[in-house]
């Protein structure tokens, strides 16, 4: 029970306030998130695997898979993707540390599960009302797509209020602290590997510097001038990504197809050969579908 | 974010004993960076013909791709430290010869810091390279692909190395002539080097090798070459 309520948190957006986020961190575990995206991507590909299992060849086989596949694809997704997000938004230098991002992503991931599981019943009476193989994976299509813009829709609300958060104004007291920053690097220079860990820690815990510029140029700048560039950046880099996580997860699903299973073929986990992408896939689906 | 981590995500930020102002260079940490990120993609980058046969296309000895996949985590590495030390004299004596001696260090740490973002931005866009060659056995579009990972980790790196330079100019304008000049002769000595060095993502058409030593060549007189015939319709 503990578990619904945490996931209603979730898509009320309590877990995600601001004054929480603010803070840095989310109020919802890695691991309960991780347990909700699981059960609920299994839950709905029951009720996609469903088609292949009433059809003519009564394949159970795809419906076991398909729960299995469903949570797979959007967590490899992320695998897929993070890497680079990481890189880019530390490059830009922005607030958001590694593991609050993955933690805040993996939430966008459960709510979209969330969104897709809710639709399991409309999957599966579509599935007992229609014979057409183009016509499901059409559907899913679409239902993918719209539980997909509604995580990301989270996502970018919870970056919101996350870079328009007064955390982005650097404190008075970090300036002072600079001209001793290399003296302090200098006399640390015999510490070991233990203490040196420590003090990586305490550094990316400090907040930005001000930008490398001669004084005189640094002091024509107002600072908020900075942490609003900063603000855009991340916001640019998150826009970006969010185009990669969609090519990128459309794609993942071609590979691990078959997610409904057609019912002329026999049950395959994977399809062979791999010629052939997701865009060109949909595009003759409809084709089909309107010969 | 605590242990291993912690050093990339420093230098990525330029913050602490990475930051353009701290006076100790963690020249250690920088090398390793770039050895195990370089790697990692070049693993990614050479398991193109393997994978191919894992999927179940006719390729020559399927056993032996893996190693085209190690020689190119071997050789990604390797081809950042050569072309590096190829361009590192005459970067110093330019440096030298404009009166910037007292600022070398600062630019070899910009250099080294660059070279790592570059490995680093590589590494991540490893599993985007991984997916791919699970979309696609062309060879063609598995090599321009690589070119575009190249491409986008290059500018990552010349992102860092501005980062490292601004402070630099600032206090002597000429600074700017030395950074495009190396810009300029890495890419100019890099692109040969490659040349040499590949096969980097191996076709599977072809045998598995360490290089292709039996046609190594200048590749702008290939170039040049490719173009003659191609004008003159030959």
């Amino acid at each position: 029970m503990k578990f619904f309520t945490e996931i209603d948190r979730l898509l009320r957006g309590d877990a995600t306030r601001a004054s929480s986020l603010r803070a840095g961190r989310i109020e919802i575990a890695v691991r309960t998130l991780l347990i909700a995206c699981a059960s609920l991507g299994a839950l709905y590909g029951v009720f996609m695997g469903l088609f292949a299992a009433m059809g003519p060849n009564v394949n159970i086989g795809q419906l076991l898979a398909s729960s299995l596949k469903v949570p797979l694809l959007f967590l490899l997704t992320l695998v897929v993707t993070f890497p680079s997000l990481y890189v880019f938004s530390a490059l830009a230098d922005t607030k958001l540390r590694p593991l609050e991002t993955l933690r805040l992503l993996l939430a966008s991931v459960a709510v979209t599960l969330s969104l897709l599981a809710s639709f399991g019943p409309v999957t599966g009476f579509f599935t007992l009302s229609t014979d057409s193989y183009a016509f499901m994976k059409l559907l899913n299509v679409a239902l993918f797509g719209i539980s997909g813009i509604a995580g990301l829709w989270f996502l970018r609300k919870a970056l919101d209020s996350l870079f328009d958060s007064d955390r982005f104004l650097p404190s008075p007291a970090a300036e002072p602290d600079l001209p001793s920053t290399p003296k302090k690097e200098g006399a640390e220079g015999a510490s070991d590997d233990e203490d040196e860990q420590e003090d990586d820690d305490a550094v990316l815990a400090q907040p930005l510097p001000p930008p490398f510029m001669p004084s005189q140029v640094a002091s024509r700048l107002p600072p908020v001038r900075r942490t609003s560039a900063e603000a855009a950046r991340a916001r640019l880099i998150f826009r970006v990504w969010t185009v990669i996580f969609g090519v990128v997860g459309a794609q993942m699903a071609w590979i691990m197809r078959p997610f409904v299973g057609s019912p002329d073929l026999p049950f395959e986990l994977f399809r062979k050969g791999r010629v052939s992408n997701f865009f060109e896939a949909v595009l003759q689906t409809l084709g089909t579908l309107l010969n | 974010m605590t242990g291993r981590l912690a050093p990339v995500e420093l230098l990525l930020r330029s913050r602490g004993r990475f930051s353009a102002s701290s006076r100790r260079v963690p020249w250690n940490q920088l090398v390793l960076i770039i050895l195990a990120t370089g790697s990692i993609y070049g693993f990614a980058m050479g398991s193109f013909s393997g994978l191919t046969a894992l999927w179940g296309q006719s390729v020559v000895e399927p056993e032996r791709r893996i190693l085209q996949a190690i020689y190119s985590a071997l050789k990604v590495p390797a081809l950042l430290a050569i072309t590096s030390a190829i361009c590192l004299p005459s970067f110093f004596v330019l440096n030298t010869l404009l009166g910037l001696r007292d600022d070398f260090s600062a630019a070899m740490r910009a250099i080294l810091t660059a070279q790592g973002t570059l490995a680093i931005t590589l590494a991540s866009l490893a599993p985007l390279i991984l997916l791919l060659y699970c979309s696609t056995e062309r060879y063609t579009v598995a090599s321009i692909s690589n070119g575009l990972m190249f491409f986008v980790a290059t500018l990552a790196a010349q992102v860092m190395m501005r980062r490292h330079y601004r402070h630099l100019i600032a206090r002597n304008p000429r600074h700017r002539v030395t950074l495009l000049v190396w810009l300029i002769l890495y890419v100019f000595v890099a692109t040969q080097a490659a040349w040499m060095f590949r096969p980097f993502i191996g076709d599977p058409q072809l045998e598995v090798a360490f290089v292709r030593a039996d046609d190594w060549g200048n590749c702008y007189v290939k170039i040049f070459e490719a173009v003659t015939r191609f004008t003159s319709g030959r």
